[in-house]
């Protein structure tokens, strides 16, 4: 059944008008999640609030516990759903880029979209940059495009590259994110901060 | 919040955990669905799509269309007796093992059936295309219908509009280059003349999937 | 956790559960998820297609993005998503009554300081994004829903380092 466009349930424009209210759902939930907040993002980074570590985990474990038994019940066909593909260099670089753009800017693109669309001058400003990022990464491309297409790995699953089954990774994932949210709590508690 | 037995995150933790432990200990789903419905399946059969022009065949024989690939579903043993320049043969009772599955499983190929007539030609097209496999087609009347058009055709009789005469023309050019008549088709086929119809290039149905952020 | 602070906010863990709902939805309809950085690079490809068209067939990056997607590049899906989470947002923000112009800061630091990093974070964030073929969202929150291995490395680059840098950088948040 699933994937619809792939399997040509819905048309392509269809697919587009659907983007658009996925869109809607994902920053409503955003925004109610209160990932329009530098100050709330960045709390994670300090203990004093790590609203961001529980929406972002418990999000990727329901999503990935969703896709697996969608498929259990042949409502998905997972060989259809793009997985990204790892080019294992320029994936680490551009993950430590980000890093220090998150806690120099506070917000990520997702969410500084979010933060604007609700006032916030500093996401706004945020976006900004985020443009004139990707316009100095155009730019300079040729100097690195050997880097960007380096390491190559095609598009493994993690599950696949540690030799277990993808039910199984997932179960860990939960274990691991439980433990997580149980710790940031504990953190919230240990590094309380006043309203914000 | 002490006194309530339940907070979100226990909560949460109990749910995700069943859910996890459940999915962790029953098998990966490795069933293919089936990609199409019957009611696609019966549309598909009631417009006849999947026939394919004896003519249009001929024409991609000459050209030596790289794309094509006939496909016997009759027994080997009239496999071996006779069949159409450049195909295999996979008999009908074979069509589901797993070699087959990775000859079809792709976008690049135009295969066509056939059979003595169409039946059992048109059944392994039904099964193939339930397993989603695209780019099948069956040739229109079999081996009795191509031997009629290609190999020997008739001059049309009476009055007869340019399109049949050229159609005559056509299959006459063809069942020569094809080794019309008594031979069975040799490997060594030179295109002559003949009319020629356009032929269409195969196109994958199945979409790539974009996605990621780039 | 003091309740009368978060009040407002949904409760993170449903947030969150509703979150992979979206990212299910997305999967289960169009085949992929959400991303936000994509946009950008759309709307930089598309604005200098028309600001300098020669200069778009000629350097390479709009080459291989112009060669690899068809039509106009603001006609992508990541673009239409990411209109949608501005009203999603907008419209979220209406509900529970956030609608204000603010610049939000450590109290320790004036505005300028706090737009002045916000615009540097930003521009890392875009070059980043573009390295790391998508960002949080893209990348790392899409990665993981389909348990890809790049989507790990991403999630765990993007917050290991700025758990390293946070140190340096407290004076903007505590």
């Amino acid at each position: 059944m699933g994937p619809l466009v792939v399997n040509e349930i819905i048309s392509d424009n269809t697919n587009l008008l659907l983007a658009f209210f996925i869109g809607i759902a994902f920053g409503f939930v955003l925004e109610q999640g209160g990932f329009s907040s530098s100050r709330k993002l960045a709390g994670v980074f300090y203990g004093y609030d790590t609203v961001v570590l529980k929406v972002f985990f418990t999000g990727a474990v329901t999503a990935a516990l969703g896709l697996l038994f969608f498929s259990l019940f042949g409502w998905i066909d997972l060989s259809f759903v793009y997985v990204n593909e790892t080019f294992l260099h320029s994936a680490i670089l551009g993950g430590v880029i980000m890093g220090v753009g998150f806690i120099m800017g506070g917000y990520c693109p997702g969410t500084s979209f979010c933060g604007a669309a609700i006032g916030k001058i500093d996401a706004m400003v945020f976006i900004v940059g985020l443009f004139i990022g990707v316009f100095l990464f155009a730019e300079g491309y040729p100097l690195y495009e050997k880097l960007y297409k380096a390491g190559y790995m095609g598009s493994p699953r993690i599950s696949e590259f540690f030799g277990i089954t993808e039910g199984l990774f997932t179960l860990l994932m939960i274990i691991a994110a439980v433990l997580m949210f149980w710790g940031a709590e504990w953190a919230e508690k240990k590094f309380p901060r006043e309203e914000y | 919040m002490k006194n309530i037995s339940f907070t979100p995150r226990m909560l949460l933790t109990a749910g995700l955990l069943t859910l996890g432990v459940i999915i962790a200990a029953v098998p990966k789903n490795t069933t293919k669905p089936y990609k199409l419905s019957a009611k696609q399946i019966l549309d598909e059969l009631k417009s006849g799509t999947q026939y394919i022009e004896p003519e249009q065949v001929a024409q991609m024989l000459v050209e030596k269309d790289p794309f094509l690939q006939l496909i016997d579903t009759r027994p080997q043993n009239e496999f071996e007796k006779f069949s159409l320049p450049g195909a295999i043969n996979v008999p009908f009772d074979a069509i589901l093992s797993d070699e087959q599955a990775e000859l079809f499983d792709q976008n690049v190929r135009t295969f066509v059936l056939y059979g003595n007539g169409t039946t059992q030609a048109n059944e392994a097209w039904m099964l193939l295309r339930q397993l989603g496999y695209n780019n099948i087609n069956v040739l229109r009347g079999g081996l009795n219908y191509w031997a009629e058009a290609i190999l020997n055709p008739n001059p049309p009789a009476g009055i007869t509009s340019n399109d049949d005469l050229a159609r005559y023309n056509f299959r006459k050019g063809a069942g020569q280059a094809l080794g019309g008549g008594e031979q069975p088709a040799g490997n060594d086929v030179k295109p002559t003349g003949g009319q020629k119809a356009p032929v269409q290039p195969p196109k994958g149905k199945k979409k790539k999937v974009a996605g990621g952020c780039s | 956790m003091s309740e009368h602070k978060k009040r407002s906010y949904m409760n993170p863990y449903l947030a969150g559960v509703l979150l992979g709902v979206v990212v299910l939805a997305a999967n289960f309809i169009s085949g992929r998820s959400v991303g936000s950085s994509g946009a950008v690079k759309s709307a930089i490809v598309a604005g200098v297609e028309t600001i300098a068209p020669s200069h778009a067939e000629n350097a390479l990056f709009y080459k291989e993005y112009l060669s690899g997607h068809k039509g106009n590049p603001l006609n992508s899906w990541l673009v239409y998503e990411m209109l949608g989470v501005i009203i999603g947002g907008f419209l979220s923000g209406v509900i529970s009554r956030r609608l204000t112009w603010k610049v939000e800061h450590s109290p320790k630091i004036k505005s300028r300081t706090r737009l002045i990093f916000a615009l540097a974070g930003g521009i890392l964030f875009g070059i980043g994004s573009q390295f790391g073929r998508g960002c949080t969202s893209g990348s790392a929150l899409s990665g993981m829903a389909v348990l890809s291995l790049g989507g790990f490395i991403s999630m765990i680059s993007i917050f290991g380092t700025a758990f390293i840098f946070a140190y340096f950088f407290r004076k903007l948040w505590i």
